[in-house]
């Protein structure tokens, strides 16, 4: 059992747990897909008036939760060697469903995010980066560059988190200051992401097998 | 010719003849319900509902509450008027006398209310002063004191909360206390929030005369939705219930509590104004504070 897993990993896998728990939460309050409930409620004039939003915007709420998954099994390493197949196939599904539909969908809707062109520049540069990671980490395994693929997928696993990182922000700056919730957005569109690529590239520095 | 003028003049004297029935009939119908007298001071009478013996603004005092009496018939025998204050809209039946030199009113609430008591009221100059007596003298406040003038409720879908200082003043010294106990992330309990949390934004937003946008309200806290919405009903008068409300709009000048339900007048800007400020208040109240989105 001591090998399978250290006491240290054990508790940040619950923690990442709990959180994942929470974005399933928000994600099944979007089911049955409705035109106005929650986030939607106060995105109407884009509902209305920018055609596509909608499919684009339950695109991206449906599709993103499946990209957390791989925070369980992918950076395993008991996983990695002893299962590589299954490594392999859920590495299929993340990289999929980020290049084909979360990723793509959260650079859209990002383009009409709250919060002004600071928001929005943030939300459709994390997109854009998104997809370049993670693309880049998948063209590198398939030239077997095992080091290059485990680099770019912190970096792209990073900004998946910061679906978490970002709602995690705005309660601790609500708690702390009460600022008017336009403020409060533009801040957490740049430290949702930016802090946990900085988190990334230490990892990358420090942690992983040379 | 001749004929068809002297058929009109046959025809313009019957009716005539039938006006002046109709008028000696309504004159019979007024005289058996009492004559109506001193028409002239019929409608609102409003002004602040004082504590007798609470000049000083110290301890357990919130804010100055607005009275409106609404007089309705005055006959040689009864008078039917109306208290509105603190939200309490309730029906008065008293009596006026006239001396020759001083009219004077007792008017009693019902007393199936906790609040009923009995104003004793003078007409002095343009001006009603008097005293409210509470039944139950068990209550803080039993002993009341206010000075009315007429004013004539008219809805103005252009009235704003006024942002002259004495509005925010009031707020500030009393309240300041409370600041600590609320740092639990609770916005819309107590008063001094309004000075602490509103934005300068409902003093610019209009949600009476405008159609308000999304991107509008979108930096807007619950307090402040909360207050746009409800400048609405204080433009038609409406007598707040709730504590909250009532420290806003009845300090404003311009504000008379009128009626207890104002949904049948509100306009069309206006009630689709509210559906929007409710989306955005629901949202806030879902998410501002919490782990989503």
């Amino acid at each position: 059992m001591r090998y399978l897993i250290s006491y240290k990993r054990l508790i940040w896998l619950l923690v990442f747990a709990c959180f994942f728990w929470l974005m399933l939460r928000i994600t099944i309050r979007y089911i049955p897909a409705q035109s106005d409930v929650s986030f939607l409620q106060i995105k109407q004039t884009e509902v209305t008036g920018v055609k596509g939003y909608l499919l684009v915007f339950y695109i991206h709420v449906y599709s993103a939760i499946f990209t957390l998954l791989a925070g369980f099994t992918q950076f395993n390493r008991h996983i990695l060697a002893k299962y590589p197949k299954l490594h392999r196939s859920l590495g299929y599904l993340y990289t999929g469903t980020v290049l084909v539909l979360a990723a793509p969908s959260g650079m859209f809707i990002g383009w009409f995010a709250n919060g002004g062109l600071t928001a929005k520049i943030s939300f459709v540069l994390l997109g854009l980066l998104w997809f370049w990671f993670t693309l880049k980490s998948i063209l590198l395994i398939l030239k077997g560059d095992v080091k290059g693929h485990q680099r770019f997928m912190y970096r792209s696993f990073a900004l998946a988190t910061s679906a978490i990182t970002l709602r995690l922000w705005k309660v601790i700056l609500v708690y702390l200051f009460h600022p008017a919730p336009m403020d409060v957005y533009q801040i957490i569109a740049w430290l949702g992401w930016i802090p946990n690529l900085l988190i990334a590239e230490w990892i990358i520095k420090n942690k992983t097998t040379q | 010719m001749k004929n068809i003028l002297l058929c009109s003049l046959i025809c313009l004297s019957l009716f005539a003849c039938k006006d002046t029935k109709k008028k000696n009939n309504t004159e019979k119908n007024t005289a058996v319900a009492q004559a109506e007298i001193h028409q002239e001071l019929y409608g609102s009478w409003v002004g602040d509902f004082l504590d007798v013996g609470s000049e000083e603004y110290e301890g357990d005092y919130d804010y100055i509450k607005k009275l409106n009496i609404i007089i309705k018939k005055i006959t040689k025998d009864t008078v039917i008027a109306q208290s509105i204050v603190s939200g309490n809209n309730r029906p008065l039946f008293g009596k006026m006398s006239d001396d020759g030199s001083k009219i004077t009113f007792v008017l009693d609430e019902p007393g199936t209310h906790k609040y009923d008591g009995r104003f004793e009221i003078e007409l002095v100059g343009d001006t009603l002063k008097g005293k409210w007596n509470a039944y139950k003298s068990e209550l803080k406040w039993p002993e009341k004191e206010y000075k009315l003038i007429k004013r004539q409720f008219v809805y103005n879908p252009n009235l704003m909360l006024p942002t002259e200082a004495s509005y925010v003043d009031w707020n500030d010294h009393k309240f300041v206390e409370k600041l600590d106990t609320l740092e639990d992330g609770k916005v819309d309990t107590a008063a001094m929030d309004f000075y602490r949390s509103a934005s300068d934004q409902i003093f610019k937003l209009n949600a009476s005369a405008h159609l308000l946008k999304e991107q509008d309200l979108k930096n807007l806290r619950k307090l402040d939705l909360q207050i746009l919405k409800n400048t609405i009903f204080a433009r038609h008068g409406y007598a707040f219930k709730k504590d909250t409300y009532r420290q806003f709009f009845d300090p404003v000048e311009w504000y008379i509590p009128i009626s207890s339900n104002v949904d049948d007048q509100l306009t069309s800007i206006e009630n689709k104004n509210i559906k929007l400020i409710d989306r955005f208040t629901k949202y806030a109240e879902d998410n501002y504070d919490t782990f989503g989105r």
